[in-house]
């Protein structure tokens, strides 16, 4: 009885182009319209889209690698910015650093903890895929198989890593108080150096994942074992050892997001929740398993965030994210990347 | 040089070999015959570790090597290759070949084995930067066995090299199948197109419901009435 009130294409693309209007009226009645606030708009979006690129990047390479998705990613990338403060908090004491190098004194401990956050993640997330996520493979045969559970798993995983959090650093925000020097003037625009930290960090990790992938013989057997598992134990490929390694880089990867976004905002116990949701969308819009569609998919929804959040409401500034992943599963259902190679027939 | 003894085996609950027994001696090559659903591939799983043998053993150079993980028995140097169409379309035919010499550890002996597979199918060579996606059928059936190829195996093991190609396409492979057999290595071929298989085997078995039917030296199993009744409503092994 309902296909009598189904649009057809040229009904939604109705309602699009209605949709469309308001929103660009919207926009356009905004207070501030200066080129300055849009470049900031643009700044902004871009360190925020790289933050979610990164996470993105990670739920991305678990779903080509294991064939589940990861719910927990968000609490890894929270685990990784307490790591990065708790290291920032020991360091940030020892005057031998400050009288070795007192002009780069700040960011020399801020590479320490983003190396940091990114060697401890990448070792718990082995951790965590081995004890808890691989004996579920072990009845089913395989993580094909046993998906929903590690799905199950996953949430699970997410309640108590928060809970365990909890209880180690209590849930009250912590300020993550880098001193990495004034802010920076690019183009007449005053940006705290952080955001800058945020883009070219996160835009050399993403870079190093894809020479690691591409370039690096390890990389060639991750490629090969998130396309069949069959075929790559048959040339060799110790296929279990490569799960944990992609598990393992997922989550140092997330890890470094963390401690990427401390300075900026501040570290809390609850901040993986929203950041998972964003990074999900953000991977949707890019194409679901594509790395680099995972970045291109983080920019964007942080552009259109912070643009929509500026121009439009600020109060509403969760909904725009899956406001952009519902118009693009509804354009594109692949997302911009989302290419499958066929076989010829 | 590859012994199996009372294998039994199976997918998930369902049994498929009931008791398997064969050898297969150096530098020879063996024909596995029988229709569809016998077990003939059931066989080379278990050998390559893909599935689990329940019972019996597998022995690989006087040790036995079943339940080892799969990338263990690749590396003791018996390598499966599977029906044509398993390789990595995403990745270029370099690519493909340089993932089945993953176990080697130095550059050089992977160049010299990527030389060797291109000496064995120059089609490989002419198109070894295209993407494995745009192959065609006979083509990707040599990227499979030059993929077998790469990791220097002692013996190879052939799931259905002659699967939907063209005769003369089928003919080539076979010609290079013997030519890896006097460069020695040991080939075991699984097949359907028993008439061919035969002409290119030194000893062929029959397998049928899980077990070894009839077995012998593939000049005289031509001839068998046991081998055409096998393929009674299959293919006929008509010469």
């Amino acid at each position: 009885m309902f296909e009598k009130f189904r649009l057809g294409k040229r009904g939604e693309n109705i309602i699009f182009t209605i949709f469309i209007l308001i929103y660009v009226a919207y926009c356009l009645n905004s207070p501030d319209m200066s080129f300055e606030s849009f470049k900031t708009v643009i700044t902004i979006g871009l360190s925020v889209g790289i933050i979610y690129g990164l996470v993105a990047l990670g739920i991305s390479l678990i779903y080509t690698g294991l064939d589940v998705v990861n719910f927990s990613h968000g609490e890894f990338f929270m685990i990784g910015a307490f790591a990065g403060l708790t290291m920032f908090n020991v360091l940030g004491n020892q005057d031998w650093i400050f009288n070795l190098f007192p002009e780069a004194y700040g960011w020399i401990i801020y590479v320490v903890c983003l190396f940091t956050a990114f060697v401890s993640m990448g070792l718990f997330g082995v951790f965590i895929e081995r004890i808890f996520l691989r004996p579920l493979t072990k009845k089913g045969g395989g993580y094909t198989v046993a998906g929903m559970g590690i799905i199950i798993c996953g949430f699970g995983l997410s309640v108590v890593l928060i809970n365990v959090a909890y209880l180690i650093w209590n849930p009250v925000a912590k300020p993550f108080p880098a001193e990495l020097g004034l802010p920076m003037e690019i183009g007449g625009l005053f940006l705290p150096i952080t955001y800058v930290w945020m883009i070219f960090v996160g835009l050399f990790v993403a870079g190093g994942l894809w020479f690691f992938l591409n370039k690096t013989k390890m990389g060639l057997g991750i490629r090969a074992v998130a396309f069949s598992k069959d075929v790559s134990n048959l040339v060799g490929i110790n296929v279990p050892l490569y799960i944990s390694i992609i598990f393992g880089i997922a989550c140092a990867i997330a890890g470094i997001g963390g401690t990427l976004v401390g300075p900026t905002y501040q570290v809390v116990v609850f901040m993986g929740y929203i950041i998972l949701m964003k990074a999900f969308a953000a991977a949707v819009v890019g194409g679901f398993g594509n790395l680099p569609g995972a970045i291109v998919g983080g920019f964007t929804v942080g552009i259109f965030e912070t643009a929509s959040s500026f121009y439009v409401s600020g109060s509403h500034k969760d909904l725009y994210a899956f406001l952009l992943m519902i118009i693009v599963l509804m354009i594109k259902p692949t997302g911009f990347f989302g290419v499958q190679v066929k076989m010829k027939a | 040089m590859l012994k199996v003894n009372q294998l039994v085996s199976g997918y998930g609950t369902v049994q498929i070999l009931n008791g398997a027994n064969m050898k297969v001696e150096k530098q020879s090559i063996v024909a596995l015959l029988g229709g569809n659903g016998t077990g003939k591939s059931t066989i080379l799983k278990a050998a390559s570790g893909l599935i689990r043998s329940w019972k019996g053993t597998i022995e690989f150079n006087n040790e036995e090597i079943q339940n080892l993980p799969p990338h263990e028995i690749v590396a003791r140097g018996l390598v499966q290759v599977t029906q044509g169409k398993d390789v990595f379309p995403a990745m270029s035919v370099t690519e493909n070949l340089r993932l089945g010499g993953f176990i080697l550890k130095t550059k050089q002996k992977l160049k010299d084995n990527l030389e060797k597979v291109f000496n064995y199918f120059p089609r490989l060579n002419e198109r070894k930067d295209q993407l494995a996606a745009t192959l065609s059928g006979g083509e990707l059936q040599m990227l499979c066995i030059g993929r077998g190829l790469m990791s220097n195996p002692k013996m190879i093991m052939l799931d259905e090299p002659s699967a939907a190609l063209a005769p003369q396409i089928v003919l080539d492979i076979f010609k290079n199948i013997n030519r890896i057999r006097k460069d020695g290595l040991t080939v075991l071929v699984v097949e359907q197109n028993v008439r061919m298989a035969l002409l290119l085997a030194d000893y062929g078995y029959v397998i049928k419901d899980g077990v070894i039917n009839v077995e012998g030296e593939s000049k005289k199993l031509m001839y068998d009435e046991s081998v055409k009744e096998s393929y009674l409503g299959g293919t006929k092994a008509n010469v």
